[in-house]
């Protein structure tokens, strides 16, 4: 007997809709499963068997086909074993189809309960763009599978669970089917915080004393999604400025919020019910590998920088990074996508994050500072600093240079604002960058929108044409200071650009050297 | 090949390896001048002398391959000149009129110099000497590039060391006033220090300076040549100015060679406790070194020791304009930050500390600061520079 179900996989972002045959006719038991298989896919057989026999069913002693079409497109994962199952119950009989056409989703266990999916989200919106609008998935992936609109969705906690919505109110089970027993499923993952990534605590800017500068170098960058760098020795303050960010971000659009949505659920970290609104903030350490970092692997997951996607991407010991990741992070901040092709095949993920990096001036930090000498060996610092290339600093709009805070200042600063103060700020700031182009942040401005957003009066624009004079300023230069001083125009309510504005933007970066700084140790 | 003349017999005799200050002055007993010792390593007298003086009982005056050596001079003499020409450079002896006379107050005065660059910048008798650590603080690299701006505009050659760090600054500093700075390198031109001063190099020759080393071009520089250069830079200026030395600095070599032939050593001090002026405040207290109180009594003190007189102008003095005129030409945020970088080199963060304004404020004031010249980055913090250096004195007191 023949029965025919269909299913999805995800490839990249995209889902892709698979028909899943299973024909079981008489002859020597034996499981062929056709249509390219990977090994994830071809060891199903093990655990349909498995799924089946645990599952109070009767795994048929016939000649089982299982054929995955298209049968041109190599397949992988283990998203298939629900269908196939199912499919193998429909052929030999033990149900009968009464419930209409199901999609079927989801990897089994042996014991027959369903394992949560990542890249539910894709997939469902592509069944759904297909015409399969009932689905049956795993229980945990409803919530993500409901962000697609028209949906409907069954959540199954195992093999009979699918049985039963297959069969329907008039279908037929065989008797001796019953109920698998509980299964307690725990996962260990980071579930909650889970934009939060490594081990950085979130910290209100209140507790960050002195730094005033940093800051407000911070605010506007989170204002206007600039690229921001910090220098500086080591307790400066530069992580603990980096830990406020999460608190700070402004809450997504929606539109933005399912792009997040499912990129997360391609790499299984989406729980939320519902888009959450709250902007990804990624720290993945240095010695983070450059699969994890970019993307890749053997399942071409997304890595760190997709999923900080419309978020923030904070690389803390910059030159510590491998030259590699720095230099394959150079298409997504130019581009905001990353591409990734290897052997067993191409995809691009959407990567458009803002970067937060911070860095020492030398290997051991004290380059720089009255405190202490700087241990390197004489020339480490240069070299330290020009890991970092010279392109990749270019793509960084802010830097501040930071000192450590005066025993005095920790104790007598000026009181400090707290994070919900400066993010009512940085939110209504980015709500006029909507306002004027949907989307688009001043760090994301183009060229030819630049000159409109950030019109100047005529003395401002004099001013500009001093600094580009004085500083060696190039176009791209003055173009960066534009949008940085709309941005400082934003924070303050104001429609215009100001000529003071534009003379604090400049601060906020060094005169176009980086390296000489570095080696001012 | 004849007879060398005096001058050529010197050149072999200082750049043959194994003939030191004591060989020499028992040669020069024996035979004459360094050309009648060559005269009589070429006829055998040589030879015959050693074998007299009976090896084991008294210590022997000129081993048996350095005999050699001196013997095939020719070949030295045409090695050193080949290599002479070939790297453009050129050649002073203690034979020569322009050799300074001041490399004489060493007990062993180097016997040659080679030189690339102007040879009379080299040579000058207006030198002053400015030296460091290799790992200043941004406040030691700026004062010292101001140090030896100074020093240019009295009219002084800049002698340093052309290592990182104070040496780089005084360098550079020198060049960027229009000055002539001679940089004494511990290695032979072949080696001539840190990749990272190729630029350096190239501009203290353009700018009309020199690089001045003792040893034939093939020398690589070791632990005992650095020392040995240093005592070079002491003998050569009429002063040596030290700018931030750590405990056991180089520079504290340098100081200590001065010293030792009665050259006058100045200090530029530092805060108890800071390690970049350890060694400074300990040579200040321990040795006849005197301290810098502020650059016009820097400059007052070299030009007393040294009234040369072609010097281009009188030294500007940083006095002649009260600290409020520039800072007069300046007015709100623009004052405060200008104020509060003269009383002390601050970052950022901490200018909006000093000064209470907005952070926005402070960016654009420090903006326009830039834009003037007034302000010099160095590592995090700003230095005043410009017309607000003359401020940074009087600051304290003529600024609300």
């Amino acid at each position: 007997m023949l029965a025919t179900l269909v299913t999805a996989v995800v490839n990249g972002l995209r889902g892709e809709l698979i028909r899943v045959e299973v024909d079981v006719a008489p002859g020597l038991p034996a499981c062929n499963i056709v249509g390219l298989p990977d090994a994830a896919l071809s060891e199903a057989r093990e655990r349909v068997r498995a799924a089946i026999r645990n599952s109070g069913f009767e795994y048929p002693a016939s000649r089982i086909t299982v054929n995955l079409a298209p049968a041109d497109r190599r397949k992988r994962g283990a998203a298939y074993d629900l269908a196939i199952a199912v499919g193998v119950l429909l052929a030999s009989g033990q149900i009968r189809n009464g419930g209409g056409p199901w999609a079927l989703i989801g990897e089994l266990g042996l014991s027959g309960e369903l394992r949560t999916l990542a890249g539910a989200l894709p997939m469902v919106s592509t069944l759904v763009r297909a015409g399969h609008r009932r689905i049956g998935l795993p229980l945990e992936n409803v919530a993500e599978a409901e962000m697609v609109t028209g949906v409907h969705v069954v959540g199954l906690a195992g093999l009979d669970d699918a049985a039963r919505l297959v069969a329907g109110p008039r279908g037929r089970i065989a008797a001796r089917a019953r109920r698998r027993p509980t299964v307690v499923v725990s996962q260990a993952r980071d579930s909650g915080s889970m934009r939060l990534a490594g081990t950085l605590e979130p910290v209100d800017l209140a507790e960050v004393r002195g730094q005033q500068h940093a800051r407000w170098a911070v605010e506007v960058a989170l204002a206007g999604g600039h690229n921001l760098l910090m220098v500086g020795p080591p307790g400066a303050g530069k992580t603990l400025l980096a830990r406020a960010i999460p608190g700070l971000l402004p809450p997504l659009h929606q539109d933005e919020a399912l792009e997040v949505a499912v990129i997360e659920s391609v790499a299984g970290i989406l729980t939320q019910a519902g888009p959450s609104a709250r902007r990804p903030f990624r720290a993945p350490h240095h010695t983070s590998s450059y699969a994890a970092l970019v993307g890749g692997g053997p399942g071409l997951m997304p890595g760190e920088a997709s999923l900080a996607h419309r978020g923030v991407l904070f690389l803390d010991e910059l030159a510590e990074f491998d030259r590699n990741v720095l230099d394959a992070l150079r298409e997504p901040l130019e581009e905001g996508v990353i591409t990734i092709a290897r052997a067993n095949g191409r995809v691009r993920y959407p990567a458009r994050f803002q970067l937060v990096a911070a860095m020492n001036r030398c290997r051991c930090g004290q380059a720089g500072t009255d405190e202490r000498p700087c241990r390197c060996p004489t020339g480490d610092a240069d070299r330290y600093v020009a890991r970092v290339s010279g392109p990749f600093i270019d793509r960084l709009d802010l830097r501040i240079d930071m000192a450590r805070v005066r025993p005095a200042e920790l104790l007598s600063g000026r009181s400090a604002e707290s994070s919900a103060l400066v993010a009512a700020r940085i939110a209504q700031a980015r709500a006029r960058q909507h306002r004027r182009a949907p989307g688009i942040v001043n760090a994301m401005l183009p060229g030819g929108l630049v000159q409109n957003a950030c019109a100047v009066d005529r003395a401002t624009a004099a001013r500009l044409v001093d600094l580009a004079e004085v500083g060696g300023m190039s176009a791209r230069g003055i173009h960066r200071v534009m949008r940085v001083a709309r941005t400082i125009a934003d924070l303050a309510d104001r429609a215009s650009v100001s000529e003071s504005d534009v003379l604090a933007a400049a601060a906020l970066r060094e005169p176009g050297d980086e390296a000489r700084s570095g080696r001012a140790a | 090949m004849g007879q060398p003349s005096e001058r050529e017999a010197w050149v072999v005799r200082a750049t043959t390896v194994g003939v030191g200050g004591e060989t020499l002055n028992r040669l020069l007993g024996r035979f004459g001048g360094p050309a009648d010792v060559l005269a009589a390593a070429s006829s055998g007298a040589l030879e015959s002398w050693l074998r007299s003086e009976r090896p084991g009982v008294r210590r022997v005056p000129v081993s048996a391959p350095v005999a050699d050596r001196l013997r095939r001079w020719p070949e030295q003499l045409d090695l050193v000149r080949t290599e002479v020409a070939r790297l453009g450079l050129w050649l002073v002896t203690p034979l020569d009129a322009d050799f300074p006379a001041r490399l004489g107050d060493l007990d062993e005065p180097p016997t040659v110099l080679f030189g690339q660059g102007d040879r009379s910048a080299a040579l000058n008798t207006h030198s002053i000497a400015v030296v460091g650590t290799r790992r200043p603080t941004p406040y030691g690299r700026a004062l010292a590039a101001r140090v030896a701006t100074r020093l240019v505009e009295a009219g002084a050659v800049v002698v340093s060391g052309l290592a990182v760090g104070i040496d780089g600054a005084v360098h550079a500093a020198t060049i960027e006033a229009g000055g002539a700075t001679v940089g004494i390198i511990g290695g032979g031109h072949l080696h001539p220090g840190p990749r990272a001063h190729a630029d350096l190099r190239r501009a203290v020759l353009d700018a009309g300076g020199a690089i001045v080393s003792e040893h034939l071009p093939a020398t690589r520089p070791s632990r005992g040549t650095y020392p040995r250069r240093n005592r070079i830079i002491a003998a050569l200026a009429a002063a040596t100015i030290v700018v931030e030395a750590p405990a056991r600095s180089g520079a504290l070599i340098t100081a200590g060679d001065a010293l030792t032939i009665g050259r006058p050593v100045l200090v530029t001090p530092g805060r108890i406790g800071d390690w970049a002026t350890m060694g400074s405040l300990r040579l200040l207290h321990d040795s006849p070194a005197t301290i810098v109180p502020d650059l016009d009594a820097l400059l007052d003190e070299v030009w007393r020791l040294e009234p040369w007189r072609n010097r281009r102008q009188l030294p500007r003095r940083e006095g002649d304009e009260p600290g409020s005129t520039a800072l007069a030409t300046l007015s709100g945020a623009q004052l405060a930050v200008a104020a509060a970088i003269c009383r002390a080199p601050a970052g950022l963060d901490r200018l909006v500390e000093e000064t209470g304004l907005e952070p926005a404020a402070v960016a654009g004031a420090v903006t326009l600061l830039l834009m003037r010249g007034w302000l010099r980055p160095v590592g995090p913090a700003y230095l005043p520079a410009g017309a607000l250096l003359q401020s940074a004195g009087a600051a304290g007191t003529s600024v609300p």
